[in-house]
Parts: C-alpha cells; structure tokens; sequence
C-alpha cells in the first residue's frame, strides 16, 4: 500500500491559552468565586484566555523545510506543539499526514534513576516504536552515544553531556516524515557535535518535512527553503527563504 | 509523537464531536497497550530500584499487619483467629488495591504533563498506567492470601472464578474512581489532599478490620459504602461465602454511572486538560 505523500495544512488555525493562574487552581477561590457570584460568567470558570495563535495558515508538502522566526512569546513553540498533536486548536484545524516526530524538549521520559539502556527503550516506547524495533536499533544507538560501559549505569551518574548524548541518540533513533524542531539542537563536546549534526541531518533528508523554529537566521538560511515569520500569534504568509530581508524588514 | 500516518486535528464543532474525539482517544491507547504496560512496569522496577525485596517490601509490611491486626482482634473481638486473620488479609490488601488506584489516580495527569505538551499520546494511556502499575503491585500482595487460604484450609471451599469477577468488577469501578480524580487534580490543586483524606476516613468506616456481622441488620454503614461492596465481592467468596447479589447490582449500576460520569467529564475537558497542567 502507497502512504499518501506527506502534507502540512493548518486552515485558520486559532490556539487559545485558559491561563489558570496559581489562584485560579485551587479550589477555595473557585467555590468562592461561585458563592459570591460575580465573576463566574466573565470567562470559562474564572480564567483569562490568552491567543496565542490566530488565523495561521499553512500548506507543506514533501521536500519543505519550513523556518519559524519570531520574538520571544511570539507563538512558535506552541505552532510546534500544535503540530505534535499536543495542543488542539480552538478553530479551524491542522491535518498531517505522516508519522511525526517532535525534538521539542530532548529531556523527555528520561529517568535519571535507570540506566542508559532503559531509557533508551523508554523513550523507544513513548516515539512509539515496539520493544523488538528497539532492541534492534539498540545496538545502534548505543553506538552513536559512544558511552560504551557507561550505558549500563544510571543515568543520574552521568555528566550534563554524557546525558545530553544519550538523550539526543535516543531521541533521534526515530523514524518520522515530519520533523518538529525547537532549535537546532547542539549537544556534547565539538566531536560529537559534528557526528550529531551529520546524524540530524540525514534524519532531516529523510523526513519529508522539517519545520524549525530558531533565532539563528543563518542557520535556518543553511536548512529551510521556506520560512514564516510569527509575531503576536499572527503568521505571515510562507515566504521563500531567500526573501528572508525582506520579510524582516517588513 | 504520532506513529499513526495520519493526524487530523479540529477546532470545537458541538459537544457530540466532543464525544467522538473521546472515543478515539480510548481506542487509541488500546492500540498502544503496550505502551501503558511499559509505563507501569518502568514506574514499578524503577521506584523499587536498589532495593532488594522491591515491591515485596510493601507485601512485608502488609503481611505484618495482617498478622497483628489478625490475631490482637481477633482477641478483643473475641472471634476465632482463623475466622478473622484472612477476613483482615483480603481486606488490607484489597482496600490497598482501591486506594492506591485512586491515590495516585491524582498524580496521573500531573505527572504526565512533560509527554503530554508535546506529543499527542493518548490521554488514557496514562490512565491505564496507572491501573497497571496498581495491578503489579496487587500481583506482589496476592502471596499473603495465598498464604493465609491455604494455611486456614479456606482453599478447599472458595470459589476462585467467582472472586476473580469480583476482582473484575473492583477493577472496573476503580478505574474510572481513578481517572476522575486525575481530571480533577490536575484543575484543582486540592483534591488530591481531600481525596487522600476520604481513603482515610473510608477504611475505618469499610469492614476492613472489623466483621460486618457486628451489626445485627443492615446498616447504612455498609449499604451505603460503595467500598463496602468492593470488598465483599472479593472476599466472600474466598471465604467461600456467598456475596448477595445486591452488592453486584449496586457495583453494575455504579460501574456504568460512574464511567457514563467520567467519560462525559473527560469529553468535555480533553482538550483542556494539557493547559491545566
């Protein structure tokens, strides 16, 4: 069977943000608030809303690689998550089709108490792979890592970067078609930088899309083709990448 | 992430659609079962890491109780020590199969929140983890009433299919116990301190160290104790006693009520939840 080629399309896609502020969660202001009765209809159970995206319009396709340039706050990380399937939208909808794989925050379902190899099948199980996929790969990995006997051992006795190591091999040893990026990610000593970087790289060949959002604009001039610049939860239109100027100069 | 090839994505569109979404939810962390075992199976390996008798110790501990709390009332009760020493067993370790589902049912949400802003995992995926991660744990505590059955001979007369229903249905009722107060914990910060509070309250109020005979009729105590027929669907018939079928009807009626309850609750909030953590 022929998968469908991979696509982006987010059509009006509006994220708003219920901020429960540190009052709002417990529940003596709550039944409070209902007692008194003022203030429960202004919004949904006394929260202020925030958006963080609105009307954003998006259409990829196999071969894009997408920047997301923006000030801090500007929505890009919630776009990711959005696309990762962890935030829905309030309006108008994302459809993706292909298998996802989000690098948001490589620390993810690291457990600092078991060893190398547990985390390894750990986050092998939460990207999604089965327990005999990973025992396959796990040689690979372990490989990759270059932690050698240190695999066996906790994690919580490796150094930053030794985990930083783990946490990327691990991370990376996913298949995807869509490629979520939250900085391009930089871990470990200069070798293993440029053994990460041509690793990332050969992930991002083969996925069919890469969105990526940075700061670093040569960075996403060197690994996008298209970029969107985001400002106040308002996106621009897609832009190609050699307009970069202009767009910022906009 | 998604393993799926497919994510479709949508804004509100009627609380009908809300239900449908819910669904899919559940059906996809079917699919991924094996998913929540892992979860649950790290979760246990990993708390008891370093220790040597690992989840046994808690078996250790509930053993100890059982023979203490099993023979000093037995005493003061004045009720033969192989009559209440297994009534006291099944209910300690049953009762802490309830609790601790729906103790750490709180914590089901909150402690997930780092996979779940950022990847699209099923939300019942960690409910599940967390029944799971309970039912290993029971595995452990089920050797103190294999003990005590055979010890007291009640082997030759309980009637093992029908417990294991029982179980069923402990299980079932549970669960949705369990998902609520997660739901609920990860919006209000003070339900998990008011939820461990009513456990509290509610082993003493359930006949788990003392008979329910002591009442000469029914009383409300028991018939208006929904852990009252938790238990007694477990343990009468290990007991070889037979349970009554009231407490079968009310545990029909409370599993479908409360899961129509916790369904609808999580159809409503689902998309919410996440911002809630």
């Amino acid at each position: 069977m022929k998968a469908p080629p991979v696509t982006i399309s987010c059509r009006d896609l509006t994220l708003r943000f219920p901020v429960y502020g540190v009052d709002a969660k417990s529940l003596k202001k709550h039944l409070a608030r209902v007692t008194v009765g003022g203030r429960l209809g202004s919004s949904m159970a006394g929260s202020t809303e925030v958006t963080a995206l609105s009307q954003v319009n998006l259409e990829l396709k196999a071969g894009d690689r997408l920047g997301l340039i923006g000030h801090n706050g500007s929505g890009k990380t919630t776009l990711l998550r959005a696309l990762s399937g962890a935030y829905e939208p309030d309006e108008g909808q994302i459809e993706i089709q292909g298998r996802i794989a989000a690098l948001l925050d490589l620390s993810l379902g690291i457990d600092p108490s078991a060893n190398g190899y547990d985390n390894i099948r750990l986050r092998g199980r939460i990207a999604g792979l089965s327990s005999r996929e990973i025992e396959e790969r796990m040689e690979e990995i372990g490989e990759f890592t270059g932690l050698g006997p240190f695999l066996a051992m906790p994690v919580k006795t490796y150094s930053a970067g030794m985990q930083a190591r783990l946490a990327f091999a691990a991370a990376t040893s996913v298949e995807a078609d869509v490629l979520l990026m939250d900085e391009w990610i930089a871990v470990g000593d200069a070798d293993f930088q440029k053994l990460a970087h041509k690793r990332l790289l050969k992930l991002v060949e083969r996925a069919g899309i890469l969105v990526l959002a940075s700061h670093d604009l040569d960075l996403l001039r060197l690994y996008c083709n298209k970029v969107v610049r985001l400002e106040g939860g308002v996106a621009s239109p897609v832009t190609d990448i050699r307009k970069l100027d202009e767009l910022l100069a906009a | 992430m998604e393993t799926a090839t497919h994510m479709l994505r949508t804004g509100r569109r009627g609380t009908l659609f809300e239900f449908h979404m819910a669904l899919r939810d559940l059906r996809a962390s079917y699919d991924r079962r094996g998913l929540a075992w892992s979860l649950a199976w790290h979760d246990v390996v990993s708390r008891y890491r370093g220790s040597i008798l690992g989840p046994f110790w808690i078996t250790l501990s509930m053993g100890l109780m059982v023979l203490g709390i099993g023979v000093l009332y037995a005493k003061l009760f004045s009720i033969p020590v192989q009559d209440f020493l297994p009534f006291v067993a099944i209910g300690i370790v049953f009762f802490g199969l309830i609790s601790g589902m729906i103790n750490e049912g709180c914590e089901t949400f909150v402690n997930a929140s780092g996979m779940l802003s950022q990847t699209s995992l099923p939300m019942f995926t960690f409910v599940w983890r967390t029944v799971l991660r309970n039912l290993i744990n029971l595995a452990h505590h089920l050797v103190i009433i294999v003990v005590v059955l055979l010890v007291y001979g009640y082997w030759r007369t309980a009637n093992v299919p029908l417990a294991l229903l029982g179980v069923l249905f402990v299980i079932v009722n549970a669960s949705w116990l369990s998902m609520l107060v997660g739901i609920a914990s990860a919006r209000f910060r003070d339900i998990p301190q008011i939820v461990v509070s009513i456990m509290q309250f509610a082993i003493f109020m359930t006949p788990v160290f003392w008979k329910p005979d002591r009442f000469p009729d029914r009383h409300a105590v028991l018939d208006l104790n929904p852990f009252y027929h938790l238990l007694q669907v477990v343990r009468a018939p290990l007991l070889g006693e037979a349970a009554g079928g009231h407490s079968y009807l009310i545990l029909s009626i409370m599993a479908l009520a409360g899961w129509a309850v916790t369904f609808t609750v999580f159809a409503l909030t689902r998309r919410r939840i996440v911002h809630y953590l």
